[in-house]
């Protein structure tokens, strides 16, 4: 009984890049729409309505980016209206719309990708492709918060002791620069130890394994399946043509064929998987606690 | 089964003129816990380095050293990283990698270990040491004791059969030592493993330990059982500063019969072997001056808006000229306390006042001009430069008109200057202020019992200037050699306070060695010498 973001990580990670690759390299307005809102929804199931603010940023770009397209390109037939002696044109302000809807929707998918996958399940992705690539990750994620802690403290020790002398600008920049120095120093003496430490506990004699966190369960191993399968199926449909989009010079697009309606069918389908195993999940807890 | 042994081992460093370690021999069975003690400087780490081979350093040595009848050297590469532990000092900077559960599978991923068995490996280290509670945390959440009894189980899950550790506890508050030097006893029953450990904090590891070598300018000067060495050097007072206080009360006495080591044993020898007609030693009477230098007036604080009050209504008042010290344990808010009147942490309610003037009336930073200072914990943080020299400069520090002497460190990194030294230039640093309030955080952290009672004859001679000196410390026995008062935080606020023989009598827990050993049976001992100075007034027991 897991939840989606419970799923193995490469599993997950396997279904975000799936969505948000096709988004970016389709521009079907349709798909661009199915994205959007998908995005934006998986987003707020997840959150609840607590991220206001960040609804509010996207929304704001999305306006943004809608609107600077036709401001700026002046490319298509259909003059709407002509502003400082230049053309707005409907084909600019539709791609102005789909390019918008697609950067958005991919903003709002990497927004939940970054929630789901906490430090040690980005470890473990990176682990399966090199053991070595995924130490430095991790050094690399205690050392920056530590980087900074230390800062702090060297900055509020010499506060005490009167290093900034008067309270303006000039002095605490000249402080703030000497601390930088210190810091330097500092994390050279602190790596010498850390490689000490590292060498002492056999770094280097062998080749590298990994501590794997996460296993592979079948229903990872279906749901990795059902996402390269669904991905295949649409990859097709955008990359034989069926589901092209032509802007400019006027609005232009095939009327999709078999294989284009299977790609929007099976895109659709990539997108509610999380929302099918959230809801087979939660119809089987209810199942199962009816039972207790 | 002989696991390691030494012979006539000389090293000396490059371009270094006398050796660090000389003709150093000795072995050690399969189970045998040795306490490695000695000055700072005599050679301790060196010698720990060169039974790992990992981290021998670079240098000319003779001699050998073998593990189990075979030279280091000789070791495959496998055996050499895993067959001996290494732990160092700094809980920190040892950690390498972010989470608790990666940092115990590190060693393991190192050696190539297939993944299931790292699995159950690091499961049964983490029941073991009861580790399952903060198995998913970053590193960086836990204390420091916490961090060190990670850096003990990430080496223990490579089943060493020889732990090697450099002043493990020397940056660890006084209970997570005890509770770490346990730990070390029981892996050293439970499992025999074999365990040398250099030490200057001895009060808890000699009376555990199976054998204590003492180490003075690279040479070995002793290596038996702790009582044998102590009776054998009674005389040295510099050596046995840092011993336990019942074999201190004995050593100071002459040294008649066997060595006691335990609080028990030192109680047992004094009540057997002195008597009790004069019980107390006078109150010494306190005067301080009206003035007072530091107030708290009902002070609140917390770091959240929603957290927990860290100062709970502190009222203090501290007067000119005293030597002031604030014990308490971990996370009782002592240090904030000390932040705050330092002016770095704002208080949202109450009043703190330094010599009459609130704090907010010192405006432009006048506060930390010829008035107030504060010495941080981790004194590193007080270094810029790269030379003693141009450190004090900078701050106008002159060493002529310091209490104490510091001109054959002057042309050393700061970063290479050993413990009680980076004190003594961080102090010398601080002072160059001109303070007339000075607040220290844990002064004695990381250093060995000589620098300790340096420290306390440098804080009396700031005294005798005029300083008022604030401390917040974890240590009890410091507290009660040095300060003019005492008092006990608990739960953001003062509990008590008093002066330290009448302070230290009343507590009978948070208290001092020879308290706990005189309770009941002399009235206010509580240092070594008062110990030793009632004992002798009422002579031995004709027995």
């Amino acid at each position: 009984m897991r939840s989606f973001s419970e799923y193995n990580p490469i599993a997950v990670t396997v279904w975000f890049f799936s969505v948000t690759g096709i988004a970016m390299f389709s521009s079907y307005p349709l798909l661009m729409v199915m994205s959007l809102v998908g995005g934006a929804v998986f987003f707020t199931v997840r959150n609840g309505f607590s991220r206001g603010r960040e609804h509010i940023f996207f929304w704001v770009l999305f306006l943004i980016l809608a609107l600077a397209n036709p401001l700026i390109s002046h490319n298509g037939k259909t003059v709407l209206f002509v502003m400082n002696h230049n053309p707005v044109t409907l084909e600019a302000a539709l791609y102005g719309l789909n390019s918008a809807a697609m950067i958005v929707g991919v903003l709002y998918w990497f927004r939940s990708f970054t929630q789901i996958m906490t430090s040690e399940k980005l470890l473990y992705v990176t682990g399966a492709l090199s053991p070595k690539l995924s130490l430095i990750l991790s050094m690399a994620l205690r050392f920056v918060p530590l980087f900074s802690r230390q800062s702090a403290k060297i900055n509020s020790a010499q506060k005490a002791m009167g290093l900034y002398k008067d309270d303006n600008i000039i002095d605490d920049i000249k402080g703030k620069s000497r601390v930088f120095s210190i810091l330097v120093t500092w994390a050279l003496e602190n790596g010498i130890i850390t490689a000490d430490s590292m060498e002492a506990r056999g770094f280097g004699t062998h080749r590298r394994t990994q501590l794997r966190r996460f296993g592979f369960r079948a229903a990872d191993i279906a749901l990795l399946a059902a996402s390269l399968a669904l991905l295949g199926v649409t990859a097709a449909a955008v990359g034989s043509g069926s589901l092209d989009f032509m802007f400019y010079p006027s609005v232009s697009t095939a009327v999709p064929d078999k294989l284009g309606k299977a790609g929007l069918i099976a895109y659709g389908a990539l997108i509610m998987l999380p929302i099918i195993i959230e809801t087979e999940v939660s119809l089987r807890w209810r199942y199962l606690r009816s039972g207790i | 089964m002989e696991i390691l042994a030494v012979r006539d081992l000389t090293f000396t460093y490059p371009e270094c003129g006398s050796p660090a370690v000389k003709n150093v021999s000795f072995s050690l069975e399969r189970g045998e816990f040795a306490v490695l003690c000695g000055a700072t400087g005599s050679g301790k780490s060196t010698l720990l380095r060169m039974l790992k081979r990992e981290l021998t350093p670079v240098g000319d040595m003779r001699g050998s050293v073998s593990f189990c009848g075979t030279p280091l050297a000789e070791l495959d590469n496998i055996t050499s990283a895993s067959a001996t532990g290494f732990v160092m000092q700094n809980p920190e900077q040892q950690t390498v990698t972010d989470k608790v559960w990666h940092e115990l599978a590190f060693g393991l991923e190192n050696l190539g270990t297939p993944p299931d068995e790292i699995s159950r490996r690091i499961a049964e280290m983490a029941s073991y040491f009861g580790i399952g509670e903060w198995y998913d945390k970053n590193v960086s959440e836990l204390s420091g004791g916490q961090k060190q009894l990670l850096n003990l189980a990430a080496v223990l899950v490579m089943q060493p059969q020889l732990l090697i550790l450099d002043e493990p506890t020397a940056q660890l508050d006084p209970i997570a030592a005890a509770d770490f030097t346990a730990t070390l006893k029981r892996l050293c029953q439970d499992f025999s493993v074999t365990i040398i450990m250099a030490e200057h904090r001895l009060e808890d590891v000699v009376p555990v330990c199976d054998r204590l070598l003492v180490m003075e300018k690279g040479s070995l000067i002793a290596s038996a059982p702790p009582a044998e060495v102590i009776s054998g050097l009674k005389g040295r007072s510099d050596i046995l500063c840092g011993m336990p206080a019942a074999a201190r009360v004995y050593a100071g006495l002459g040294g008649m019969g066997r060595c006691p080591l335990t609080v028990r044993e030192g109680r047992a020898f004094i009540e057997s072997g002195y008597g009790n007609s004069a019980r107390a030693l006078p109150l010494r009477e306190h005067g301080h001056s009206d003035e007072t230098a530091l107030e708290y007036k009902n002070v609140y604080f917390r770091y959240e808006r929603n957290g927990r009050d860290i100062l709970d209504g502190l009222s203090l008042k501290v007067y000119s000229g005293e030597l002031f010290c604030i014990l308490g344990g971990n996370g009782s808010g002592k240090t904030t306390a000390l932040s705050a009147a330092a002016g770095l942490l704002r208080a949202y309610s109450g009043s703190i006042r330094v010599f009459g003037k609130r704090l907010k009336d010192y405006r432009n930073r006048s506060l930390y001009r010829d008035c107030l200072a504060m010495l941080p914990q981790d004194v590193q943080t007080v270094f810029l430069k790269n030379t003693v020299r141009a450190e004090l400069d900078e701050c106008g520090a002159r060493t002529d008109e310091l209490p104490y002497d510091i001109s054959h460190l002057m042309d050393k990194h700061p970063y290479d200057l050993s413990g009680g030294e980076q004190q003594l230039v961080a102090l010398a640093k601080v002072l160059a202020a001109k303070p007339k309030l000075l607040l220290l955080d844990e002064p004695t952290k990381g250093l060995d019992a000589a620098a300790k009672l340096n420290m306390i004859k440098v804080l009396r001679s700031l005294r005798e200037k005029g300083i008022t000196v604030v401390t917040v410390t974890h240590d009890v026995e410091f507290a009660a050699a040095f300060s003019d008062r005492c008092a006990m935080f608990f739960g953001g606020r003062i509990v008590s306070v008093g002066e330290p023989r009448e302070f230290f009598t009343k507590n009978s827990f948070y208290t001092t060695a020879v308290s706990r050993m005189t309770r009941g049976y002399y009235d206010n001992a509580v240092t070594v010498e008062d110990a030793v100075e009632l004992c002798s007034s009422n002579g031995r027991k004709e027995c």
